[in-house]
């Protein structure tokens, strides 16, 4: 293999991985709300780009550092959550039909940030980057990959390893996992459903934040990166199987390689035309997805 | 049978006759009254189109209780079909029955899912769908033009070369949402929409009742799009410019919200709704994020207070809920 031929090879396959984790990432936070409330997050994007453009308000115009405007960042959207779920989330817990309503109410928020964006930061710039974590360049191989990114890629798998072990070993992860499964049984066994639904709502609400702002971190964005991981995200979710936290994982990181490998090739619309495609077939052959839990 | 439509048309056709003229003399004089300005003209004339959207969407989710999310990609096939159509040297009213019918075939087809998927997979489902459209409408750039959009679209000529008159064009409009109402009307106190709200309540005892609900639903998604398609067709010479932004998931959402703000199920509920908020956007003109705002804001208010809209929707008591969290509630399987 030529030299050239090695690099693009090596640039694909990282583009995957930090396209992939992040992917996963978001993916997870969706199906983790949508597995326990039953809601269908379709403000999953705009929740993306609004923690990537708090990210760039703390970052470039206060000037905090990155790692610190993370925290910061990430650390709101438990409280923003919070507000979400006692005012709007918590009223539909009881209805039969709820995810309907959900994903009408969600595309809702989605509108309304939609408009709120292009009011405020739509008017400031059109492409947004963000100071990078860290400096230097590493090479794999004869490809030169920014530490940054490396750091990006760490992160984000570090937060997926965390999640897992959360909902796998930790009590408040077995309480969400057990409502997940069958809610009256796990009322049944003293499991407090309501709070695991707010702790399940907050949490996958943190995730996405973190993805948007790793993103932010890695990649410049603008505007239209909202809608774009929204469907995304939800054809993840209905190809992996709605709730089930290993297929959003699994899944995401086959996106974020097909995305890379097939905006390589041919054109990103081609990309998006093949995975809208895949969960049109999904939705319509198995709509239990593939790793139903 | 026979008693109930003795019993039930003329009651129905007679409750709908004094809003109809209303309604008529409203549309009619609109034209008329602004034909000054020709700003507002316009307005009011978008209003129409909005109406017959309206009248589609409300047969497919007020009626036939299916909520697609791909009815303004259905009306942008008919509107792409058409300026393509007469692009080519047709006359704009021999196109404008061949893209209606075009759109009627596509939206056919892309409701088979809803044979299959029931609620929110459906309306995830048309919503992907949508999406795919909207990049179809950018990608096949040779019958499209891309993002950048077809402008400078003529008014269609009255048969003898000359284009119509902007007025004459609104009264078309008028018109055409008038007799959209009408065959609202006629569709939903006939037989065929007797199925569709049994199917609405509950497909599987409609199907047990020997009714073919795969067909009624078919007929539904034929029917509704039609209305998308006219729409799309009169939409397109009239503002004069379209793009696939003028046909995307935004425009299928605000026309649901009419639907669904003024009362689904209901023949003058959405007609209300559409004349509420079908003008905000033309009129707030640069300031038109705020409508983006305002309407994300009237979807939450109609999710979380008014699921029946204005006009108080399906005219039953209020659907039972289920127990409190913490007792068994049957979880319906995902399909």
């Amino acid at each position: 293999m030529s030299n050239a031929n090695l690099i693009i090879l090596l640039s694909t396959i990282s583009t995957g991985l930090i396209l992939g984790s992040i992917f996963s990432l978001v993916a997870v936070g969706v199906t983790i709300v949508y597995g326990s409330i039953w809601m269908p997050n379709a403000a999953n994007g705009q929740f993306f780009v609004l923690a990537a453009l708090l990210g760039w308000t703390a970052t470039v115009s206060w000037g905090i550092h990155p790692a610190i405007a993370a925290i910061l960042v990430i650390g709101l959207s438990v409280p923003l959550s919070y507000a979400l779920e006692f005012v709007l989330i918590q009223r539909f817990y009881d209805v039969p039909n709820r995810n309907v309503s959900y994903f009408v109410l969600s595309l809702g928020i989605t509108q309304i940030l939609a408009g709120i964006f292009a009011f405020t930061y739509g008017r400031w710039s059109d492409q947004f980057q963000l100071p990078p974590l860290i400096g230097g360049i590493t090479f794999v191989g004869p490809l030169p990959v920014a530490n940054n990114r490396l750091l990006v890629l760490a992160l984000a798998l570090a937060i997926l390893a965390a999640l897992f072990a959360l909902l796998r070993y930790h009590r408040y992860g077995r309480a969400i996992r057990a409502v997940f499964q069958n809610r009256d049984a796990a009322a049944l066994r003293g499991v407090n459903v309501r709070a695991s639904y707010s702790l399940s709502f907050v949490l996958g609400n943190a995730v996405i934040f973190a993805g948007g702002f790793l993103f932010a971190l890695a990649y410049s964005f603008d505007l239209t990166v909202a809608w774009t991981m929204s469907i995304t995200a939800f054809a993840i979710m209905i190809i992996g199987g709605p709730g089930s936290v290993l297929g959003a994982l699994i899944v995401g990181m086959v996106f974020g390689f097909t995305q890379a490998a097939v905006s390589t090739v041919a054109s990103p619309t081609i990309a998006a035309f093949s995975y809208l495609g895949a969960m049109l077939l999904i939705l319509l052959f198995k709509p239990s997805g593939l790793f139903a839990r | 049978m026979m008693q109930n439509k003795t019993g039930v048309w003329p009651r129905n056709l007679f409750g709908s006759a004094v809003p109809l003229v209303a309604f008529t003399a409203v549309a009619g004089a609109l034209p008329l009254v602004l034909s000054g300005n020709r700003y507002l003209a316009f307005v009011a004339g978008m209003t129409m189109i909005h109406m017959l959207w309206a009248c589609g969407m409300n047969l497919l989710y007020g009626y036939t209780g299916l909520m697609p999310l791909m009815f303004a990609g259905i009306a942008g096939i008919s509107a792409y079909t058409v300026v393509d159509l007469t692009a080519a040297g047709w006359s704009f009213w021999l196109a404008l029955p061949v893209g209606t019918l075009a759109a009627s075939m596509a939206g056919t087809i892309l409701g088979l899912p809803s044979l299959r998927l029931k609620g929110f997979y459906f309306t995830l489902c048309s919503l992907v769908i949508q999406t795919v459209m909207t990049l179809a409408f950018v990608y096949f750039s040779g019958l499209t033009n891309g993002d950048t959009g077809i402008s400078q679209i003529p008014l269609p000529s009255a048969g003898h070369g000359k284009p119509l008159s902007g007025l004459a064009y609104d009264l078309v409009l008028a018109a055409a949402a008038v007799l959209g109402v009408i065959a609202l009307i006629i569709t939903v106190h006939s037989s065929l929409g007797r199925r569709l709200i049994a199917i609405r309540e509950d497909d599987e005892l409609a199907g047990a009742l020997g009714i073919n609900v795969t067909g009624y639903k078919m007929i539904a998604f034929f029917i509704g799009s039609l209305f998308a398609g006219i729409g799309g067709a009169l939409y397109a010479p009239y503002i004069g410019f379209i793009s696939p932004r003028s046909f995307d998931v935004l425009i299928s959402m605000n026309i649901w919200l009419m639907v669904a703000f003024g009362g689904r199920g209901t023949i003058w509920g959405p007609v209300i709704g559409v004349a509420l908020l079908a003008p905000l956007s033309y009129l707030l003109q640069e300031y038109y994020t705020i409508k983006d705002v305002l309407y994300g804001l009237l979807i939450i208010a109609v999710i979380v207070l008014m699921p029946a809209g204005i006009a108080g929707g399906f005219g039953r008591a209020p659907r039972l809920l289920s127990p409190r969290i913490n007792l068994p509630t049957p979880r319906r399987s995902p399909k």
